[in-house]
């Protein structure tokens, strides 16, 4: 029995798995949006109904994830490649596999989120620290309580904000909305709950450790690309612009010969293709991490 | 037959009827729409003709709709909901309505066909 609007979406990601990764999409969306509007009408209609109770009854009207992928898959088949899709059906050789990075819109999602998580990680840096020494310095003022809750909100409000950059950027599934509480939760509960539930600190933990990792990431990948950048210009720079190359071998230092220059651009492409498999792996594991650090189990 | 077997060959025959005619039912909705829908307000609205198809599941008419708008006869676009993930909304399209015109044609063209052929067989059957 399917008890939550995840499990189905995860139930169908599997039945569809090898079909084309446009036609997934689809289709998770699809089914995202009809089940999650279906379920808040079941909620608005009766707040009672919890997520478990709700959804077996939706998710038969809708279809099983068997059905539903069958569905999808006929309509793939009848659909002219090139009418909006792509012929694309997952055998690859390894050479298109290791190039196709390049038209990977997941790479360039991750390098320019690697790039901005320096200034970001400053920026959350800077309110963390600044809004932690506040709390406790006014702890032993009558505005202490009300600073420190309106301080954990924001870091709260970061978690969220953080959340969908990086599911734009990096592709990893984040919550796009709020985190609910009802009504029916007092308030100084739900002030209780800020200060309890695990989420608030591991994500002011993550607005602490971005830094670090932003300056990281950043240095690296820096170097990476600059280096790819330099290494493929040199067709350029040398023969064109006439500007000489040099390589630095501990203490002895080689001119770059003119015969030698075509080797350099093949490795500067090497370099940087490997480059955005790397940016790849790191936005992955990046994307993990905020997952871990900023979304609740609950959610 | 086994129950088995009817219950299959049934199953089979509603699935073949429904993906015949699910484009037709999704265009001539959107044609009599006023503003554009999205897939759960069409589920809905199908639903409350008060007809009752088990076999037509409300998560098959996404994939009709999406091939429909390949083929360019709606069109649609997302729009964010406020509470949930966003939303596409389907219009139908000028070619729409003319792919619907001719549509409508060649369904009463088979229903008659189909109801002049059932018809003579139980004539068949009173004459026996």
């Amino acid at each position: 029995m399917i008890k939550s609007v995840d499990e189905y979406l995860g139930l169908l990601r599997k039945e569809l798995a090898g079909s084309d990764a446009a036609v997934v999409q689809d289709a998770l969306a699809d089914a995202e949006e009809h089940l999650r509007t279906a379920l808040a009408q079941a909620i608005n209609g009766n707040p009672n109904t919890s997520e478990a109770e709700a959804i077996p009854a939706i998710a038969e009207k809708y279809g099983s994830p068997q059905e539903i992928a069958a569905a999808y898959r006929q309509m793939e088949s009848r659909l002219p490649a090139g009418l909006g899709r792509t012929a694309y059906t997952g055998q690859r050789s390894i050479l298109s596999r290791f190039f196709g990075v390049f038209a990977d819109p997941r790479a360039w999602g991750a390098l320019l989120y690697l790039f901005l998580s320096l200034a970001i990680g400053i920026v959350y840096f800077t309110w963390a620290v600044v809004g932690v020494s506040l709390s406790l310095g006014l702890s032993v003022l009558i505005v202490g309580l009300p600073f420190a809750v309106l301080f954990l909100l924001s870091i709260r409000g970061i978690a969220f904000i953080e959340g969908r950059l990086v599911e734009a950027l990096l592709g990893v599934r984040m919550p796009r909305r709020r985190m609910f509480s009802d009504d029916s939760t007092g308030f100084w509960k739900r002030i209780k709950d800020l200060f309890t539930q695990r989420i608030t600190w591991t994500a002011l933990a993550y607005c602490i450790l971005q830094l670090g990792l932003g300056i990281v990431y950043f240095a690296v990948f820096v170097v990476l690309v600059g280096l790819s950048i330099y290494l493929i210009a040199m067709p350029i720079t040398v023969l064109v612009l006439n500007m000489p190359a040099y390589i630095i071998l501990g203490d002895t230092e080689y001119l770059a010969t003119t015969w030698s220059i075509p080797f350099f651009f093949l490795l500067g492409m090497l370099l940087l293709t490997a480059t955005l498999h790397l940016t790849k792996l790191v936005g992955r594991g990046h994307g993990a991490l905020a997952k871990f650090m900023l979304v609740s189990k609950k959610d | 037959m086994t129950v088995d077997e009817t219950e299959s060959a049934d199953k089979k025959f509603q699935k073949e009827l429904i993906s015949g005619t699910s484009a037709l039912v999704l265009l001539s909705v959107l044609s009599d729409a006023t503003e554009p829908m999205y897939g759960y307000q069409i589920a809905k609205l199908i639903e409350s003709q008060g007809v009752n198809v088990p076999m037509l599941k409300q998560g098959a008419l996404y994939p009709v709709l999406r091939s429909l708008e390949s083929s360019g006869l709606l069109g649609s676009r997302v729009e964010p909901s406020v509470s949930g993930p966003p939303r596409r909304y389907y219009q139908i399209t000028d070619p729409g309505r003319k792919t619907l015109e001719r549509w409508k044609e060649m369904w009463d063209q088979m229903r008659t066909f189909v109801d002049a052929i059932m018809k003579g067989e139980s004539d068949d059957q009173e004459r026996r």
